[in-house]
Formats: C-alpha cells, structure tokens, sequence
C-alpha cells in the first residue's frame, strides 16, 4: 500500500477538477537563498512590452467580510440553506456569494455575532448564526478564490457560455464546413496574485466543436475503413475525445465505447426505478433517439461526490445525443485542416489585442455588469500592462571548427550552416533501404540525392542495399536486418509502428522511415535529403552543432511525459541526460507506467544509469545538475515539489558519499501558459524577438521564476514558455540561469533554429511519444547513447 | 411550490407521492402542452424558471415567458434558459424565445397578449386579497390565452399532512376547500366567458377518498375564437413590467443558420462522393499494377448499426454517389459535381424548397465551376514539409 502522497505521484495528466489550477500557496522561492532579494537577471537590451494583464482595483480600505453560516436545526441541503439564509435579504443585502457554509458580503453586519430566524416550507423554524470569522485584505489567498468566483459570474452575466474551464461566445461561429467544423471564440480568464499586483489574465480562446454527433461520426467511419478494423478505429478515434450532449451543458471524457449495449438498456434512477435510456431521454428532455441499436459511450467521473467522497458510477452516453468537441488526432496531423484552423485561431499580435480588448470593453460597458463590480467596489484597468523586458544576446552556432552567425529575428541557421561539415559523423557504410515497387523511383532519387549532400558534411555513404519489398507489414519486418531506411508507400500508422517496435527493441538498430509522397516534388528533394542525411547521422550517434557553454562539468537532465488516450491509458516519461561539455550527447532511458503508478522510484533508476554514463564519458561526476521537468500538469507543483525534488536529492547521496554532491537544479517547464507578450515597434504591436526574457510584473512573488521567447513564429503571436525553478542549490545567477536556458533551446537537432523548450525537454518529449505511441515497451538499452528516436 | 412528497396515512404509517407532487404538476403541463402541441405559453408566478426549463424542450414550444414579483429568484437559475451549444450546433427549424418579466399579476403588460396557456401553478394562494381581487380580470379579461391552468393546495387534505398546522407554507394567505376554489373559479369562467374542468394531482390514501385530491386543478378553456388582441393592444399602452432576461434561440428561420446548414450538407456529401469516387479509381489503378484483384469488403452495415428510418446523411449520398457517378467527372486536380444532384438529397431538399434558393444559399460559400452548375471539390492536398518521419 502505497501512501496517500505518493499516489497522487504519478505521471498524472493535465486537467482534472478537483485541483488547484494555479498552484497558489505552493511557495518555492523561500527556502532558495540566492533569489530571496531579487530573482531578475541584467544582461540583455531593454524592450518595451505590453502584455494580456489587466489590474484590478479595489476601493480604498476595501476588505472582504467573511461569515461562517450555522443553522440550528442543522439543514444538510444547499439549497434550503441558501433559501433560508436569504430570507433576511435585508439584514445581508443582494451584493453577496454564499456557497451553503461560507457567506462573503462587502460590508460590515453590525454585531460580530448575528442571530436570525427562517421558517421551512414545513413551517419548521430554524435558527441561523452569522459569525462573523474574518475581514480579508484584497490580496488574501481567500479574495483571489473569490475573484474569480465573481468574474464567472460577470462572464455568464454577458451571455458567454461555459464549456470546460473557458467562456466562449456562441453568437459569431466560425463555421468550416470543409472540416465539419465550428469554432466559437472566447476567453480563458484567470485573477491571481502577480509579482506587484493582483490582475485579470485573459486570453483568446477558440472552442473547436463538431456540427456532427457522435453517431454521424461513426457512420462516416464505418464507411472508410473495413469492417474488421471499424470496432477498433472507432475505439482509436473517440476514445479520449471530450463530448458535450444535447440535451445539457455538460462535457464528457469518452473512456470506453461498450458494444454490447444499446439505448434500450435500463439503468437504475435515483428514485429506484428502472428505466431504458430511450424513455429516460423521452421523458426527461423530449429528446427521440432514433438509432436503437448504436453502442453507447462510457465515461468515468473524476469528481467525487458527497462528503463521503462516494464515487459515483461511470456515466453511459448515447451516441446520437452527444456532440464532438475538439480535434481527433487524425485531425491534428492533417496539414490541411490545421491550416484551416490556423487562419482563424492564430491572431498576429495585434488582432490578438484587440480581441482581449474586447472583453474589457464588454466588461466596462455593460450596466449590470459594472454594478456588479461596484456593489462588490472593484474595477479593472482599461488598458492592457506595460512594462519592460530584456533582449538577451544572441549565441553563435560552433560547427566543426568554423563559428555560424545568424538572423537572430528568424531564429534559424539552415541557410548559415548548408554545406558546412558536421561536428561528427558516422559512415553509412553498410545499410539497407526498402521499399516497395511502386516506390522504386523514389528510392532511387533518395540514394542520388543523398550522394549530393553527404561529402560535403563530410559523411561517407557507400551504396545502399536495395531491397524491394511487397506493401505489407510483414514483408518489411522480413528485410529488415542492418541500418536502415524504410520508404513507406503511406502514412499508415500500424507499418511504421511495427517497423519502430522491431528495430528498437528486438533488433537494435537506427532506422529512419521516409514516406515516399515527400519525396514526390523534385524542386524539394535535394533539401529533404539533405534534412534526412543529417536526421540518419544523428541516429547513428553523430553530432551536428553547439553553442558555447561556459559552465563546466555540468550535466543537464530533460523529462517529459506522454499520456497514451487508448485503452490502458498507460503513461510513458522519457528521460534523457547529456553525456559531455557541448550538450551534443544525450543518454536515455524512458519509464513505462500504468494509471496511478508512482514515478519517483524509476526516476531514481534513470538518474543513476545517467550518471554512471556520464561517469564512462568523463571519467568524473559532474558538479551540477540542471533538471528541466516537462509534462507537468496545471495544480502538480505541490506534488512535484515535496515528492520528486527529495528523490533526485536521495539518488545523487547515495551515489557520491565521499566526494562532493553534485548541486542540484530543478526547473519546471510550462508551454500552455495564457500570458502573451506583445513588443512596441514602430507604433504597431508585434512579437518579441526570439531572446526576450520576462521576469517582472507578470511573474509569481512566491516563485522563483521567468519567461523566455526562445522561436520565431512566422503567422499569429508567438507563446512565451515558463520556467519555474523550484529547486536550485546551483547559486547560479538568475541572469546565468536564463541565459542557460535559451542556449540550451538551440540544439535541438531535428530543427537548425531555436526551439520553444530546451532541447533535452523536445528529445524526452519524442522519446515518450514514439514509445507511447508505437513501441509500447522499452527500448532496447544498447541504443540509449543515441538519438534513434528523432 | 409546495414539496408535499412525503405523506403520513393515517393508519399506515408514511406514504409517498412518486413522483413527488411538484413534478406531477410541472408533468401535468408539459402533458397538456405536447397533447394539444401549444405554442405559447407563460408561467405567472415562474419562481426558479422550472416549468419553463422543461417546457423549452418541447418540440412545439415557440415563445416562453415567465413573470415573478421576485427578480433575485428568477435570477438565480435563470442563465438555464440560455440556449445550449448543441442548440448552436444543430439549429432546429423552430423558432425559440425566453423571456422572463419581473412584475406583478395584478397588473396589465401586453406582453402577456397572444398566448395559447397561461399556467398559474400554486401561485394565487401567495395573493394578498386586493390583489386576488384584480387577477380574474388580468388574466382571463386582459391576457385571454385559449387556455388557463390555475393549481392550488386542498385545505381539506391538510390534516393528512404531518406538522400542517395553519397552512402549508408561511407565505400563504389562504388556502381553500374544494368547494370554495371551485365556486372561485366558476365565477370567473362564467365571469369572462370561459369553459372549466377540475382536475387534481396526489390522491388521498384510501379510507379517505372524500377530502380530495392534495393538489387541485381548474383548467380554463377561452370559449371564444382568439379576434381580441389587437382590440386588447388598444386597452393599455403602458409596460409596468421590466424584461430582465431574453434569449433568442437559433433557428433555420433564421437565414445564417439555414445557410450554414445547408453548406454543410452539401460540402458533406460532395466530400463522400470525391472520397467514393478517388477510392474506386485507386482500385482500378491497383489492379492494373498487380494484375490481381485485391479483395474489397462490400459497404455494409455493422451489426450494431441498422439503419431505419432516419439515415443519416452518409448512406445517402453513398447511394447518390453510386446514382450519379455518370455525370460527375474529374478535371485537373478537381472533381465537379452537378449541383442540381445535391438537390434530390431529401434533406437538402427540404432546407432550401426551391433549387434557385439552394443555389443562392451556397453561392460564395462553396467553391463551384464557373457556370454555378457544378460543385467543386479540389483534390490537391498541400502538406506540410518540417519534420520527415
């Protein structure tokens, strides 16, 4: 039995109810005792930005007044307790949020302790004591609760419909019909405490729903795949999608899709009585379900219900009553309905103000609304904040010899850098390329074009063995024997997770999967081979280039996580290290677990096999450890901070006990953050430019933290990443720390540009997604000093 | 108003109203309202908006109102009256409005003119008595629906209930004997030219059948054919009541959503025809490679999915596809469709009417050949180059 914290310590998915989203009370920054003054780093030109923050003010000498509500007889139902507590309308006023225990008012009652009387439709006379138990300043961990509560309210109050976490507007749809697709704006909001003031965070949000039901989308599937495959494509399809019904406002996880069941089954109501869904659905909302004969949707709720936390059973969904929301992943990787997409939900800076701007203007302009906030004496700032940040130095690429500099606006070298000679390289000697018939021209352009771009990497290639294979799976598993290339006919998922699963696991060896339409455009293949050649050396343990790193025997540490949707839901968390001084050697490992295990003991595992890597390479421990902690979902920091933090801090104690402890870093990365960053140029709003560091005003007080712009977006507004240090022994400046980070978001090696994340997170990410998502197991170890999963 | 659903028989311990009584009432309305397919109705005296929430779910149901004295109940479960997203998603062809008024029912608001049922339910026990004084003429003189519901408590069934001491509920100022409501109502019907029926929900347990029903029910039926509103319109100009909520709910009366619909239709199926149409030439072209035939597995229907009598757009341009393979052709990179084809889809048919409408609906909306006869569906895919795998 394993303990109520380390439960929770698992590789736990984003989302979830009953967290705390934003991580308040989690205070890391007071036990790090070179940032206790001031966490802000120096170096850099100064910029000026505004961003997607609103102040909130409160009247002068405001104060919050909190009640305790007691009822004597005791009342268990909310709703009686409300309706009798606001019997006294007079006594409490209209002005107020009481969820059945807790009353908050805006003034002051005159006796700490109130004594009133309410009478039950019963005629049953209760007695109700309101205590007073607290007057609350406005930044108050308690106020920021009920900020937010009350700017929910005022969202509703403007007709913004709720689905999930955000509001959306449902009167302008974006309707894309190509896609079977309607997108509805709208906002995600967030009131919290920020470095210097308490503001109103607000973002753009799109809603991606679906004109058609759950239903419609079976059928549609049923007529694209054969019949023997439907039942599971079905399940690979829907399962983890987020459906929203017909007849209510409620979104659903799709867990299962049962079978063997139909909507004439009954189920047991509250009442005792058992009904079929049909008359349920009928009698309840008037809704016909005319298919009797579909399967129905299996989802499992999360929330715990009743004070004794008694978990209600699976909700069953009918197909034909429940709308799709969001995109499929067969949706996610279609180019064209991405773009699409795009063209509506990605907003250059300055659309992007102006629909934030928006809400302001509803909120300052709306009667009701702004009684409200009058009643309650707040209001918010016009207009969006303005503060400076720094443009930090831009790094030189070092590439066998020779220094590369480059355009830092587009943030990308692969012009700079064509032709030059790599830092190493690997001969592709003896190696197989397969293929199949109808792709025999492709792979003969592939073999050509490679024998244009290697020499001047300075890679030796010998002829590859041809190998022609028929389109099946099996046929090409059967070919497969030494380094490879596989020229795949289509994008079919189950060949190249087949191929994958064999070359990493039973058969080590690098592999690279090409499909044979990319290579289709002749005015494209040579820079496609060239991209290819450099993915293969890679894959075989070449290096390609680095930038300079100042610190020595410095080891730094990526995690990320992949939550597999599918049945099993199982998790998988890759783990990569560097192996030496330029950061162009990477060790790893990844760690495969199911729903609920905990993490932390296999970490510990993934630690000390890189450390003893390190060791082989350089014959010393290193002196730092830099841990750059992906995959963290939104109320984990907690969990995160008291449970893994002590772990890495056990594995490094038991390894070295004579000599010196490595120091230890530990930096939470964050891509979905809702800040945005806007730069003033030449009077118009534009992005930053890659290098822009934000540790000011839109920062946490209680952390120790920072944003970095690290790419280049070419359409819509770039999104800052935050790093959060949690844990750091290293005294390294807050300026070095920066600086760090963005010099490690360069060597990525898929990408001759700057990525959003430091390259250790992006090789863990695509280490946890090919396991997660095509080998299913762990790799074979004797590839692990290797990039093989690029 | 009253959840009276626990009842203590006298003799054989506690007994149940199952469903409890405030159900059967809101029950015994949406009832009355699907039996004679009602159009309008209002709720006088709508308190949490209840009856009007499950009344938006009826299919005939075009125009809601609600009026209450108390705007903070009204207000706090109001925003259920807002259409949903799927309402969005899936406009329906009827037209929807909520309304909710704050005011009182001793007054005179025009907006109450024109609805098919008014439903007082428990409401006229809350009246104080200058006000019970004014609501026959407000209601049946002024309003003069085709249909009024009034619902009261049965003081007769009061000693059946447990710890009933006066009334059942503080606020009430009264409460009658079946004798005095049905007197009450006789009046007024004959009063204002309307027909009446008694009625009741929650049956006394046996033994005790003479008290009568726990909640009684007069049913108002206008003897009159509906000629008075406008004459009605001409009695009060003034609006003593103020609308503290409205909602319009999407409908394919409403042109941008006719629209839509119809474009998604009709991309809809071109898009299956294309996909029908590439797959059969991808067939062709791999057996003329391989010189074998690659078994295909018919269409078929899944066991778990037969089709009656509402199909579901797919099947039917399936069937179309196969109808019309003849006239669509392949040009370039594009598949052209004869638009009047879309046409016969019945459901298209039945959104548009008249095949110039449809051309119009999608006409900007839909890509199609220079002369507008022929829908086009590009079969030319960019795809994205970054990263190879």
């Amino acid at each position: 039995q394993i303990s109520a914290g380390f439960q929770e310590l698992s590789l736990g998915e984003r989302g979830g109810r009953r967290r705390d989203f934003h991580d308040l009370g989690v205070n890391t920054r007071q036990a790090i005792e070179h940032v206790k003054e001031s966490k802000t780093g120096t170096s850099g030109a100064i910029i000026k930005l505004s961003t997607n923050h609103f102040r909130l003010t409160s009247r002068p000498q405001w104060a919050l007044y909190q009640y305790h509500i007691n009822y004597n007889p005791q009342m268990e139902a909310r709703r009686l307790r409300s309706a009798l507590l606001f019997q006294h309308g007079e006594l409490i006023g209209r002005t107020r949020v009481f969820d059945g225990t807790t009353l908050f008012l805006p003034k002051k009652l005159e006796n700490k302790v109130t004594e009133v009387f309410s009478q039950t439709r019963n005629g049953e006379t209760v007695k109700i004591t309101i205590t007073l138990t607290s007057e609350l300043p406005p930044t108050s961990p308690t106020c920021l609760q009920f900020y937010n509560i009350i700017f929910r309210r005022l969202l509703k109050m403007m007709n913004l419909q709720q689905i999930g976490r955000n509001y959306y507007n449902p009167n302008d749809p974006i309707s894309i019909p190509n896609h079977r697709v309607i997108i509805w704006p709208g906002f995600t909001t967030s009131i919290l405490q920020y470095e210097t003031s308490i503001m109103l965070c607000t973002d753009v949000s799109h809603k991606v729903l679906r004109s058609e039901t759950v239903l419609d989308f079976m059928y549609n599937l049923y007529g694209q795949v054969e019949e023997q495959r439907f039942r599971d494509t079905c399940a690979k399809e829907l399962v983890g999608l987020i459906v929203l019904t017909k007849y209510n406002n409620k979104t659903y996880r799709v867990d299962d899709i049962d079978w063997d069941a139909n909507p004439r089954c009954t189920f047991k109501k509250a009442d005792g009585s058992e009904i079929s869904y049909v008359d349920y659905y009928r009698m309840q909302y008037n809704q016909e379900i005319t298919d009797l004969n579909q399967p129905v949707l299996v989802s499992q709720t999360k929330r715990k219900r009743g004070p004794g936390g008694i978990m209600p059973g699976p909700a069953v969904l009918i197909p034909e009553l429940c709308y799709l929301t969001g995109l499929t992943d067969k949706m996610r990787s279609d180019f064209n309905v991405m773009k699409d997409l795009s063209l509506h939900t990605r907003l250059t800076p300055e659309r992007r103000e102006r629909e934030v701007g928006r809400l302001i203007d509803y909120i300052q302009q709306d009667d009701s609304v702004q009684k409200e906030l009058r009643d309650w004496g707040l209001s918010f700032d016009s207009r969006l904040l303005s503060f400076t940040g720094r443009i930090i130095q831009a790094e030189k690429i070092h590439q066998s010899g020779r220094v590369f500099e480059y355009n830092p606006q587009f943030a990308d070298w692969s012009k700079e850098t064509r032709g030059a000679p790599l830092i190493s390289v690997k001969p592709l000697d003896n190696w197989l390329l397969v293929y199949t018939r109808r792709n025999y021209d492709a792979a003969n352009a592939l073999v050509q074009n490679l024998f244009k771009v290697t020499p001047s990497m300075g890679i030796q290639m010998n002829k590859a063995i041809m190998i022609e294979v028929e389109d099946r799976t099996e046929a090409y598993l059967r070919a497969l024997k030494q380094k490879v290339v596989c020229l795949l006919s289509s994008n079919r998922k189950d060949k190249y997770d087949a191929i994958k699963k064999y070359l990493c696991t039973d058969c080590p060896t690098p592999s690279q999967c090409v499909i044979a339409r990319t290579l289709s455009r002749p005015q494209t293949i040579m820079a496609i081979a060239t991209k290819i050649a450099l993915q293969m050396n890679c894959k075989m343990g070449g290096e390609l280039w680095s930038v300079e790193i100042p610190l020595k025997q410095l080891m730094i540490v990526g995690i990320d996580c992949y939550h597999d949707n599918t049945a099993g839901r199982r998790s998988v968390a890759g783990f990569v290290a560097s192996l030496n001084q330029g950061m162009t050697r990477w060790f790893s490992r990844c760690i495969l677990q199911d729903r609920g295990q905990e993490l932390v003991d296999e970490l510990k595992v993934c630690l000390q096999a890189a450390l003893r890597a390190w060791f082989n390479c350089n014959q010393h421990m290193p002196s730092r450890i830099i841990v750059y902690r992906d995959g963290v979902g939104d109320g984990q920091l907690k969990t995160l901070f008291s449970y893994e933090v002590p772990q890495l801090l056990d594995c490094l104690k038991s390894r070295s006990q004579k000599i010196d402890l490595p120091r230890l870093t530990v930096i939470v990365v964050k891509k979905r953050v809702n800040a945005r960053f806007f730069a003033h140029a030449g009077g118009k709003l534009q992005n930053p430019p890659p290098g822009t560091v934000i540790d000011v005003e839109v920062t946490r007080p209680e952390w120790y933290d920072f944003f970095i712009v690290s790419q280049a977006v070419r359409s819509g507004s770039v999104s800052p990443t935050h790093y959060n240090v949690i844990y750091d022994s290293s005294a390294l400046k807050p300026d070095h720390m920066q600086r760090l980070t963005y010099k490690l978001c360069h060597m990525y090696y898929n990408w001759p540009g700057v990525i959003r994340v430091p390259a250790p997170c992006q090789y863990a990410h695509k280490l946890a997604f090919l396991v997660g998502q095509s080998i299913h197991r762990e790799p074979n170890l004797s590839l692990s000093d290797r990039l093989y999963y690029l | 108003m009253v959840d009276a659903n626990l009842v203590k028989g006298e003799c054989t311990g506690t007994i149940k109203f199952t469903p409890p009584l405030y159900k059967q009432r809101y029950q015994f309305i949406k009832d009355l309202v699907n039996k004679y397919k009602l159009r309008k109705v209002a709720d006088l005296g709508c308190a949490d908006c209840s009856l009007l929430w499950m009344l938006k779910f009826c299919k005939c149901i075009e125009v809601l109102a609600g009026l209450d004295i108390c705007e903070n109940v009204m207000k706090e479960k109001m925003h259920r009256l807002s259409p949903l997203p799927g309402d969005y998603l899936q406009p329906s062809e009827r037209t929807l409005i909520v309304t909710l008024h704050h005011g009182s029912v001793a007054q005179k608001d025009p907006c109450m003119l024109g609805f098919d049922l008014i439903t007082c339910i428990e409401l006229i026990e809350h009246l104080e008595a200058t006000e019970l004084e004014k609501f026959p003429e407000v209601v049946f003189g002024f309003m003069a629906p085709a249909m009024v519901v009034i619902s009261t408590p049965n003081s007769e069934f009061n000693p059946l209930l447990p710890g009933v001491t006066l009334f059942r509920h503080p606020d009430h100022k009264f409460e009658w004997n079946q004798a005095q409501f049905q007197s009450w109502a006789l009046d007024a019907a004959s009063c204002y030219d309307y027909t009446v029926e008694f009625t009741g929900l929650g049956a006394p347990p046996p033994g005790t059948e003479d008290v009568g029903f726990c909640t009684q029910i007069a049913v108002f039926r206008r003897k009159y054919p509906n000629t008075g509103e406008t004459i009605n319109l001409e009695k009060s100009t003034e609006n003593p009541y103020r609308t503290i909520f409205k909602a319009v709910y999407p409908s394919l009366k409403d042109e941008k959503y006719l629209r839509n619909a119809v474009v998604s239709e009709v991309i809809n199926t071109a898009q299956i025809i294309t996909r029908r149409l590439l797959d059969s030439f991808k067939s062709d072209y791999k057996e003329h490679r391989n010189g074998l035939l690659e078994l295909k597995p018919d269409f078929q229907l899944p066991h778990c999915f037969t089709r009656h009598s509402k199909n579901p757009s797919v099947a039917e341009a399936e069937k179309l596809a196969d109808d019309i393979n003849m006239e669509t052709y392949v040009s370039g990179n594009a598949v052209y469709i004869p638009l009047i084809k879309f046409f016969s889809i019945p459901k298209v048919n039945k959104l548009c009417g008249t095949f110039e409408n449809l051309s119009k609906l999608i006409t900007g909306k839909v890509a199609l050949s220079n002369d507008g006869s022929a829908v086009v569906i590009s079969t030319e895919h960019e795809h994205e180059e970054k990263e190879i795998e």
